[in-house]
């Protein structure tokens, strides 16, 4: 199946900005799970594409002349591999992600939630069983939690965001002793007021990354695209960025994935 | 007599002025002939002008942890360390293998990671540790050298011979006291300058200035000093060396990252920035690639540097090398990558994270020093023989708790080294750490390095944020050269 995606980012400030600087994770890669079959960025200026030490593409943005608004938009065609069967396979090795981070460490609320399901087995079904009960106990809340609150504030909280399920799965895991991984990137989903950035988790299972998406419950990529990877958020995120000067900041985000359009 | 394991006691110390037989040392002779000679009244006076020097010039070192106070001065002790010329070559040697070894074992775990695959390294005990930075991944550095300045931390057992204790490969401190220092000596006692030979340290700043420009490939490159600002311990060395080396000293604010390259804001238009001498904690550096809250970094930096657009001295991820945990390794790396003896001794290294080793460590608890693997500064650390009960408990209970986290090493007596006290003259524990400087042109270092003294009596914990003190370390020219007769 292809999906077409249009990504645009802006920010608006009340001020001219004296200069600003964003890290962009925002060009999937070719894996057997999904092929890029056209991909566009469109920035102010002409950075080269560069690589984090995870492989992500990732483009730096310097602007240093005053400006009030910052455009990026991404879009491009991504075919996904319909026979894949889920389990993700790359040249990372799995043990660095058995670090927990600022926000993927457990508490003791999280290492409860953990050992309830995790203790007898690992396994598939049980981090299923794990994730199914993450949801229940944060349901998907948009606008409930910020982007810099932890794994343990988000559970604390009760509800969360794809996010917050992501980081609440991997400070499980890694505290069971299981190397995970966040992952950001897109969701093609029917309901067109479903946000389609999305994010989710990987965890190694027997040789291989298994998807872990806590906010759909699901246990394999469907209808996913994947830009980024990383320890957490902060590293995996699209866009990551600083400034100084400019006053108020307005984000309009839109992102839209379709199945069906005109591929002319 | 307490026996410790190793065939490690705690009965002899080795005393570097006197033979256990009373006799002074050779090295020492031309010294204690003059501290003879010299008045008690004109030493004190000399210490007392020493103190007021030390004021003056601002040298102070801030304690973190002290509600008390921030800033004081770090005591100075005017009875030097000194070091025969043939003990110090074995030294030099020693540092410099263990500083090649170290260097060719970060840039075999960032890359082809040979070491781990032969398993002479447990990879679990690398890829696992904190300090692994993946950002290192995939980044060339120019010549390999990840860790430019290094501090090796020695020791002296009972019988005199040298043992590494630690390696510092990420921000070693201290080198200014060890210029300073010697300023002091010079000035208060410029007599003993002319009687004993006394190899110079003062081109030290030289020396590193030479090491941060061969570390680009870039013609005349310009080089900064990165500090984390006024409120750091160590910022008047921040000062000191960016002064002595003529380069500026900037912190994060006074630079930007604009396509792809670093640059410096200058009263005269921006200048572009080649070589960083990071004195400012790896999480900091970038707050857009590591610790978001870092106000002390520079936005982009990361990913300039791993595009080879600036040199990080030292460079990033080399923590995960000095780590205590895989202190133990050293010597394996040494053998593995240079093929060659080492030439330093490792401190004997129980692992708590074996269940083996961490049960013979809590049986005999009493007589072990127990670090945090990942700590620094004397902070966090149990001297078994000088801990009390409650102590003994706390550790017991932190070692079952986490094992992982710490090692333990025998307790070693520490050399001593005539000291004054408020009593006169008594010895009190010293170490040493030389500075080990790494550029393509080879490894060098100035003879000697910073020997710290641990002021109160019988303790051995030698750090400045614990209490200890610094002498001036004399490394002697030429051991079958007199040390000549005072006027």
């Amino acid at each position: 199946m292809k999906l077409k995606i249009e990504h645009s980012t802006r920010y608006n400030y009340s001020l001219p900005l004296r200069s600003s600087i964003q890290y962009l994770r925002l060009v999937p890669r070719n894996d057997a799970s999904q092929h890029v079959i056209d991909w566009w960025l469109s920035l102010p200026g002409n950075p080269p594409p560069l690589t984090d030490g995870y492989g992500n593409v990732m483009h730096v943005l310097t602007l240093d002349r005053p400006h009030q608004q910052i455009l990026v938009e991404a879009r491009g065609i991504v075919e996904l591999n319909p026979n894949h069967d889920g389990r993700v396979h790359d040249d990372l090795d799995p043990r660095p992600f058995l670090r927990p981070t600022s926000l993927t460490t457990a508490d003791e609320p999280l290492i409860a939630l953990t050992e309830t399901y995790l203790s007898q087995s690992q396994d598939v079904t049980a981090l299923g069983k794990l994730q199914q009960a993450i949801l229940e106990k944060m349901p998907y809340i948009p606008g409930s939690t910020e982007v810099w609150h932890s794994a343990q504030e988000a559970f604390a909280l009760g509800s969360g965001v794809c996010q917050d399920h992501t980081h609440v799965m991997l400070a499980c895991a890694r505290y069971k002793g299981l190397p995970a991984r966040y992952v950001s990137g897109y969701i093609h989903v029917a309901d067109e007021g479903h946000l389609a950035s999305h994010a989710w988790a990987e965890i190694w299972l027997d040789g291989a990354w298994q998807t872990f998406d806590v906010t759909n419950q699901l246990l394999r990529p469907n209808q996913h695209i994947k830009l980024a990877v990383g320890m957490d958020y902060l590293e995996a995120c699209p866009i990551r960025g600083m400034r100084s000067g400019g006053g108020e900041e307005t984000l309009h985000v839109h992102v839209n994935v379709r199945a069906n359009f005109d591929s002319q | 007599m307490l026996h410790l394991a190793g065939g490690f006691t705690l009965k002899t110390i080795h005393n570097e002025m006197v033979t256990t037989e009373g006799q002074c040392r050779a090295h020492y002779r031309t010294y204690q002939r003059w501290l003879d000679d010299t008045p008690a009244e004109l030493l004190n006076r000399k210490r007392r002008e020493a103190d007021l020097l030390f004021h003056r010039a601002g040298i102070t070192f801030t304690v973190y942890g002290d509600d008390s106070g921030t800033e004081r001065l770090i005591p100075f002790d005017t009875i030097p360390r000194i070091i025969p010329a043939s003990e110090w070559s074995m030294l030099e040697a020693g540092c410099r293998q263990r500083v090649q070894a170290l260097n060719a074992f970060l840039n075999d775990i960032y890359h082809d990671q040979r070491i781990l695959t032969e398993n002479i390294v447990p990879a679990d005990q690398v890829l696992t540790n904190p300090q692994y930075q993946m950002a290192m991944r995939g980044v060339t550095l120019p010549h390999g050298i990840y860790s430019h300045i290094s501090g090796i931390d020695l020791i002296r057992d009972g019988d005199g011979s040298y043992y590494v204790l630690e390696d510092n490969l990420r921000i070693p401190s201290g080198v200014s006291y060890m210029l300073e220092n010697r300023r002091m000596m010079m000035r208060l006692f410029p007599e003993l300058f002319a009687t004993n030979h006394i190899a110079p340290v003062d081109h030290y700043p030289t020396l590193l200035l030479e090491t941060l420009r061969s570390s680009t490939p870039i013609d005349a490159p310009c080089v900064v000093v990165l500090t984390p600002g006024r409120y750091n311990s160590a910022y008047f060395e921040h000062a000191f060396l960016a002064q002595q080396m003529g380069v500026e000293l900037v912190e994060g604010q006074d630079l930007y990252v604009r396509n792809g390259r670093v640059y410096m804001r200058t009263t005269s238009g921006d200048q572009i920035v080649d070589v960083i001498y990071r004195r400012v904690d790896e999480a900091f550096i970038d707050p857009l690639a590591l610790d978001p809250d870092s106000l002390l970094g520079v936005p982009g930096l990361m990913s300039v540097y791993r595009e080879g657009g600036v040199v990080l001295a030292n460079a990033l991820g080399t923590g995960v090398a000095d780590d205590k945990s895989i202190y133990p390794y050293v010597p394996d790396m040494i053998r593995f990558y240079l093929d060659e003896t080492p030439i330093l001794n490792n401190v004997p290294t129980w692992q708590c994270r074996d269940p083996l080793q961490l049960s013979h460590v809590l049986a005999n608890l009493e007589d072990m020093v127990v670090k945090e693997t990942n700590g620094s500064g004397g902070y966090g650390m149990l001297v078994g023989p000088m801990a009390s009960k409650e102590q003994l408990d706390t550790f017991r209970a932190k070692l079952t708790a986490q094992p992982s986290a710490y090692i333990a090493q025998p307790t070693l007596a520490l050399s001593a080294c005539p000291t004054f006290v408020e009593s006169g003259v008594a010895p009190r524990h010293i170490d040493l750490r030389p500075y080990v400087l790494c550029s393509p042109n080879g490894i060098r270092l100035v003879p000697g390095g910073l020997t710290r003294v641990a002021l109160t009596e019988g303790s051995l914990v030698v750090n400045s944020s614990q209490g200890g003190g610094t002498k001036d370390t004399w490394v002697l020219e030429d051991d079958t050269l007199p040390q000549q007769e005072g006027p």
